[in-house]
């Protein structure tokens, strides 16, 4: 019981820790993309999309080069800072926030653009610079579809596994997330443990998942 | 003297915007079918859409010019907008949006007396969507107002109310115009709101100005108002 | 119309025939095999192929994962596991032929490190200092190269203070792919997946006395629908020929 409460723990910690890492770039970014045109636009949506699209084991690949002692990131933070990513706590958080990443720019971006232009533009001949009207009128407004948004990128994260599991293996309270120690259950063959954490997860799935859809359907007020 | 003038190139869907005039009167009219272009030259006015070729100025102040490479941000134009639906900040209640635009030091207009012209003091604490057609429609002009603006822009602010109310509001827009003698462009497809208000109107068809006169002149043969 | 009508019947019969006869094509032995025999295995099953016998197709993974596959019903004709405990469970769980049981192989832990390491490694004990951060193995509950280790590391009373360190992977290769990579500086695997590497140097061979005995039991599945095919292969297996290429490998012949 103890262990399946550090699981569980566990897990919602990273996530939690993962949505704090994507949201701060992912607003912007879908700001971005709702509101302006620029060059390269397209290849950028393609590029954000994909994780939602490739298979997760071969995202977890990618990172595993990526942030290795050998890859790009992996070294120099290894070299300059002696922190390393993969196989601890630092690799769950960033499978997690990768994988859950183009959901969240996807429902922040159509939050967003459930705005008006309109009701935008006016507050800027009423003298509002750009950045006053994004945080007086486009957040309020959009701020439940972006709550929702968080939501489902939330429970994607929770339930992360093909990346996590590469990248960050299973080490017994260290980097064991739900999905990852189901996955171990099953081997060991401790099928009640195993079935322990999927009622879990189904329980934090369902909840997210109606949490997002009842604050999805915004009151629309019509003036 | 001139209170404004614009000259605007801006490439449409189907035709060219082309239009360049100076603004004599108090309160311009403009005059034309739907989708002759009118929203878009407003929108250029206003620096929310950007002309492929402009030339806007505003008591002498320039705040577009291609050839110089100038065009003015929207909030630095000190332009009303009333567009045609309104677009009241819905999250606000009435108070919060009519005082969005006023700036800090020198508010040449006071909330008193906008209060008073049209008649607003009883909704200020109400939410938008609890109001009326005729009161949204006062709120929207009270908030472009209180900003101060050196021209004020409705497009068709009307047009969407019931004659009886029409015949309401007209009375305040002419309330408006008298008091706080600001300039205005005031587009509409209904001649006799143009005739009430404008001393003079534009015609514009298909991106380009057609006419140009007094509002009596131009619409003789429309006096009958079946329309 | 009727032309329409002929072609789309021609089609169907052409594409109805070319599936009967694929299922009636030769014999294709699924081969459930630990991690550690892929490439050796590989080489077996394309000479036996050659040399007229039935297609051969693996399926490589942790022997722990295998069995369980094999216990939820997979098709697999033929078990290789690396150790006992596996081939174990499935025997008491009555899914393998116990007769065609036999433990045709060995192999040898090692200690594995970069190639380009600087550290050394005497005696597992020198798995304790600082230098060594991280440890990569099988999963040491299930994984046979996982327990095997462990219980190596037990009897020399270092598993306490180190098992901190280890970093459990899902099976051998993938315990050998985190040393290769330097995302940990040491793994344990079999010496085969050691020589196999050039990405690593043996940086301590665990002696054939010292060590937990590696056993690899080969068997008959009992599900097999190719009974005669898959007990045919499994004669090959024991055969000179094959046993000189596991020997070629790295693998003691028991």
């Amino acid at each position: 019981m103890d262990e399946t409460w550090h699981i569980v723990w566990f897990t919602l910690g990273s996530a939690l820790l993962s949505m704090v890492v994507i949201l701060p770039i992912g607003l912007p970014l879908a700001w971005l993309l709702a509101r302006k045109e620029w060059p390269g636009k397209s290849i950028v949506e393609t590029i954000i999309a994909l994780p939602l699209v490739m298979p997760p084991v071969a995202t977890g690949l990618i990172l595993l080069k990526v942030a290795g002692r050998r890859g790009f990131i992996g070294s120099f933070l290894h070299e300059h800072f002696d922190m390393d990513i993969i196989f601890t706590w630092r690799a769950v958080v960033l499978a997690l926030a990768v994988m859950s990443f183009p959901l969240l720019v996807r429902s922040l971006r159509v939050a967003l653009e459930g705005v008006s232009p309109r009701l935008e533009g006016v507050a800027r001949t009423l003298g509002a610079s750009p950045l006053r009207v994004f945080f007086t009128v486009t957040l309020p407004l959009a701020a439940r579809g972006i709550i929702a948004g968080v939501v489902l990128a939330f429970a994607r994260a929770l339930g992360e596994f093909g990346a996590t599991v590469l990248i960050a293996g299973n080490i017994p309270g260290r980097t064991s997330t739900l999905a990852v120690s189901t996955y171990l259950y099953i081997q060991l063959g401790q099928d009640d443990a195993a079935w322990k954490l999927v009622a879990i997860s189904i329980s934090f799935a369902f909840v997210a998942v109606w949490l997002s859809e009842w604050l999805g359907r915004k009151q629309r007020v019509t003036v | 003297m001139i209170y404004f003038s614009a000259q605007v190139f801006l490439p449409l869907n189907h035709f060219p915007l082309e239009v360049a005039f100076e603004a004599r009167d108090l309160v311009t009219g403009v005059f034309g079918p739907s989708g002759c272009g009118k929203t878009s030259l407003l929108e250029s006015i206003c620096g929310l859409r950007s002309p492929t070729r402009a030339r806007i100025e505003l008591r002498g102040r320039l705040l577009a010019d291609a050839a110089k490479g100038i065009s003015l941000l929207p909030e630095k134009r000190n332009i009303g907008l009333v567009p045609q639906d309104l677009a009241l900040f819905p999250h606000l209640n009435v108070r919060q949006n009519i005082l969005y635009g006023v700036k800090k030091g020198a508010p040449t207009i006071h909330l008193d007396h906008i209060m008073e012209v049209l008649e607003i003091g009883s909704l200020l604490p109400r939410p938008i969507h609890s109001l009326s057609g005729g009161e949204k429609q006062r709120v929207a002009f009270a908030r472009a107002l209180l900003a101060s603006p050196e021209l004020l822009i409705l497009d068709e602010p009307l047009s969407s109310l019931n004659f009886a109310l029409k015949q309401k509001i007209v009375t305040y827009l002419i309330r408006i115009r008298d008091e706080f003698k600001i300039p205005m462009l005031y587009v509409s497809h209904d001649p006799l709101e143009i005739m009430e208000l404008c001393q003079e109107v534009l015609i514009m068809e298909e991106g380009k100005m057609i006419h140009r006169g007094k509002p009596g002149d131009l619409f003789r043969s429309c006096l009958s108002p079946v329309h | 119309m009727k032309m329409k009508k002929t072609l789309t019947s021609f089609i169907v019969a052409f594409l109805l025939s070319a599936l009967w006869l694929s299922s009636v094509s030769a014999v294709e032995l699924k081969v459930f095999a630990a991690a550690s025999l892929t490439d050796a295995m590989r080489k077996v099953g394309a000479m036996y192929e050659k040399a007229g016998g039935d297609k051969v197709v693996f399926n490589f993974g942790a022997s722990s994962t295998l069995a369980r596959q094999i216990e939820e019903g997979a098709p697999a004709d033929l078990f290789v596991s690396a150790d006992e405990i596996q081939a174990d469970k499935l025997d008491k769980a009555g899914l393998l032929l116990h007769d065609t049981r036999v433990s045709l192989l060995s192999n040898l832990l090692v200690i594995v490190v970069p190639k380009e390491s600087k550290l050394v490694i005497q005696s597992p004990g020198d798995l304790l200092g600082d230098a060594v951060k991280r440890i990569s193995m099988g999963e040491p509950r299930t994984v046979p190269i996982g327990v095997y280790a462990k219980a190596y590391l037990v009897s020399k009373g270092l598993w306490a203070r180190l098992e901190s360190k280890v970093v459990p992977t899902e099976n051998v290769r993938s315990a050998l792919a985190a040393v290769e990579t330097w995302n940990v500086e040491a793994g344990f695997v079999y010496r085969t997946d050691a020589l196999i590497s050039r990405k690593v140097r043996i940086a301590y061979t665990v002696p054939a006395g010292d060590g937990p005995k590696v056993s690899y039991p080969f068997a008959v599945v009992k599900g097999t629908e190719n009974l005669a095919a898959s007990k045919k292969f499994l004669e090959y297996l024991g055969s000179k020929d094959a046993l000189g290429i596991f020997e070629q490998y790295g693998f003691a012949v028991k």
